[in-house]
């Protein structure tokens, strides 16, 4: 082959890998892909975080953005369903606020809806500044587990695989700080995190010396 | 791949799908998302998205990804290119990011007197090959057009496509393996897994009679090449005339089972209501449900889209396609005044009972104006296509005869 076409080609196949459309393996049998990445969270508002804590876990936003505009009771009617048929891991008291969220912004909502969440998302949970902060309850609350678990890496990576990538870094705590508020995507895979707005100052720098710790 | 193949350049980017959507800088633009369609029914707006060995397509969600054929990439042909070939998933980690073909294997396990599992080399050499052209349609094909509108995936009717499947009959891979007295059913798994573990993996079931018809086939290559990634690579089942949730993807285990298989993708997911039509009364529930099955008959006009410009006094050839469930297509009927005079189409050419079945007409719009274009086609036993549209709650299975509505300048 004429070596400038074939540095042509070379370079036409390093950028469609590059925009992440087409790779074939280096081995003689085979194939291997990169898909577009996936970038979008849902629309900031009360109880997002949960949206973009639960829902996430299993599917693009999209699967929420595309239907066509629907009351309340379809809403959450999907949220039980993702709960009950998909194992979502909505906690009981997730679920009104949900279902609020999904048909405020992405529903119809009629004189039927109740528009009132009576119970509490993350973000709403009074603080508790008797009991001190403990790592392991923050990442409960805002379902951290949903994407990543102790030693298994599942959505996101294991938190033991945070830790060990970030043993000798000075500022590991502060870089952990920034994926949770920012989000953010590319480091560990093709799945992006979304950025969970509504955490304290104080509760991030908790999460992240724990997260440290789980070695 | 096509490296190996030594293919010249043009071929190269022919295969990549540049050459059709503009070269690199249409592909950048669309990767970004910028370029849209608006599909006819409200919050109808997709972007237009490439993905790996595919040509910018209407993306419906990226994870995971469903991608509809834009509607133009059926007037191309009777074969739908693979490019074009509409792509759906159910759970979070599919499409599989690589597969490699020397270390795949499928598995054949269950009530059979010699469990087996097979690679792709001895697939191809240790089995008759056979072909056969289908089609593979999404159940939900046309849902975003449901009146009411209901839940799921919101497509028009790109979610289908017709294609040349090659490879060996499940008939002989499960004689190979023998099957063992008591078989009633088999189940089909894929490569492709839930984010979670609560999540029901995608596994669907056949009949033990229906896997050994001869005609449902295990698949390797479509039009002449290696199945792309996102329709299955490097294998999937083909069951021609039946809905494409039992065109399993990546298929990797298969296990004959003795009883009917409660997964909840065949027990609770993709029922439609057992009544004729498979329809009720739109708004209402159904009393009792069946799996879904084989295709209802259909038809489109596919040179002419909603708001084409045509010429008064001039004659206008329409060309459009039309398939059903495996009986074949008897004849396809026109009419350009809203359905109340019909004319018989031609047929074009033959592929099989289960491929789409090209056919045209041509006519003259006398003046200036709107015109309202339908087609409608009755397979071998007479059953054609309603005029009203029929609802289920799950938006499975339109059919109803649909309009083109173009502008006579």
């Amino acid at each position: 082959m004429n070596p400038r076409i074939a540095r042509q080609r070379k370079r036409i196949v390093a950028g469609l890998i590059g925009l992440g459309l087409i790779a074939f393996s280096e081995r003689s049998a085979g194939l291997k892909i990169e898909l577009p990445v996936e970038t979008e969270v849902f629309k900031p508002g009360p109880n997002a975080d949960i949206a973009n804590a639960q829902c996430l876990i299993c599917h693009s936003t999209e699967y929420v953005t595309t239907q066509p505009p629907q009351a309340r009771a379809f809403w959450k009617n999907s949220v039980l369903k993702m709960q009950d048929k998909y194992g979502a891991p909505i906690a009981a008291d997730q679920v009104e606020a949900l279902a609020d969220y999904l048909v405020r912004h992405y529903g119809r909502e009629t004189s039927t809806n109740s528009a009132v969440s009576r119970v509490a998302s993350p973000e709403s949970l009074p603080a508790k500044p008797a009991e001190p902060l403990d790592g392991a309850r923050l990442a409960a609350r805002y379902a951290c587990q949903s994407c990543h678990q102790p030693k298994v890496r599942l959505i996101g990576p294991a938190f033991q695989q945070i830790a060990i990538k970030y043993a000798s870094d000075a500022t590991a705590a502060e870089k952990i700080a920034q994926q949770i508020t920012k989000g953010g995507s590319g480091k560990w895979g093709p799945i992006p995190m979304p950025p969970f707005v509504s955490i304290t100052h104080d509760e991030i720098q908790v999460l992240a010396d724990w997260i440290l710790g789980q070695k | 791949m096509l490296f190996q193949r030594g293919s010249t350049r043009r071929r190269f980017l022919q295969d990549a799908g540049l050459l059709a959507g503009g070269l690199v800088t249409a592909a950048s633009v669309s990767a970004r998302g910028d370029e849209t369609v608006s599909l006819p029914f409200e919050n109808g707006v997709r972007p237009l998205v490439r993905y790996p060995q595919k040509r910018p397509l209407i993306r419906l969600t990226t994870r995971p990804p469903q991608l509809e054929t834009p509607f133009s990439a059926f007037n191309e042909g009777i074969l739908t290119p693979n490019d074009a070939f509409f792509v759906r998933y159910h759970l979070s980690e599919s499409p599989p990011m690589e597969v490699d073909a020397d270390m795949f294997r499928v598995t054949l396990s269950g009530r059979l007197n010699r469990p087996i599992s097979l690679g792709l080399a001895e697939l191809k050499s240790n089995f008759e090959p056979f072909e056969i052209v289908a089609v593979n349609q999404c159940s939900g094909n046309g849902r975003g057009l449901m009146k009411p509108r209901v839940g799921g995936g919101q497509m028009g009717n790109g979610a289908m496509g017709n294609a040349r499947w090659r490879g060996v009959r499940l008939r002989d891979v499960l004689n190979r393996a023998g099957v063992a007295a008591g078989a009633r059913q088999v189940t089909f798994n894929g490569l492709d897994q839930p984010a979670i573990e609560k999540t029901p993996d995608f596994v669907k079931a056949l009949d033990l009679d229906h896997a050994l018809d001869g005609e449902v086939m295990l698949a390797y290559a479509m039009n002449g090449e290696d199945l792309p990634m996102l329709n299955g690579y490097p294998l999937r089942l083909v069951v021609p005339g039946y809905f494409g949730t039992y065109w399993v993807k990546h298929v990797h285990e298969i296990t004959v089972v003795d009883d009917v298989f409660k997964g909840y993708w065949m027990a609770t997911a993709y029922r439609i209501p057992n009544t004729p039509g498979s329809c009720v009364e739109p708004g209402t529930s159904a009393k009792s449900t069946v799996p879904i099955n084989r295709f209802n008959i259909r038809s489109f006009i596919t040179s002419l889209e909603d708001g084409a410009r045509i010429k008064a006094g001039v004659e206008t050839r329409v060309r459009g396609i039309a398939f059903d469930g495996g009986l074949g297509i008897a004849e396809v009927l026109f009419a350009s005044d809203g359905g109340r005079s019909w004319r018989a189409a031609r047929l074009g050419e033959d592929l099989g009972k289960y491929s789409f079945r090209e056919w045209t007409i041509s006519f003259t719009a006398s003046e200036a104006g709107s015109m309202d274009l339908r087609c409608r086609a009755t397979n071998r036993i007479g059953e054609s296509q309603p005029l009203d549209p029929l609802w289920n709650p799950a938006g499975y299975m339109r059919n109803v005869v649909e309009s083109v509505k173009v502008i006579v300048v």
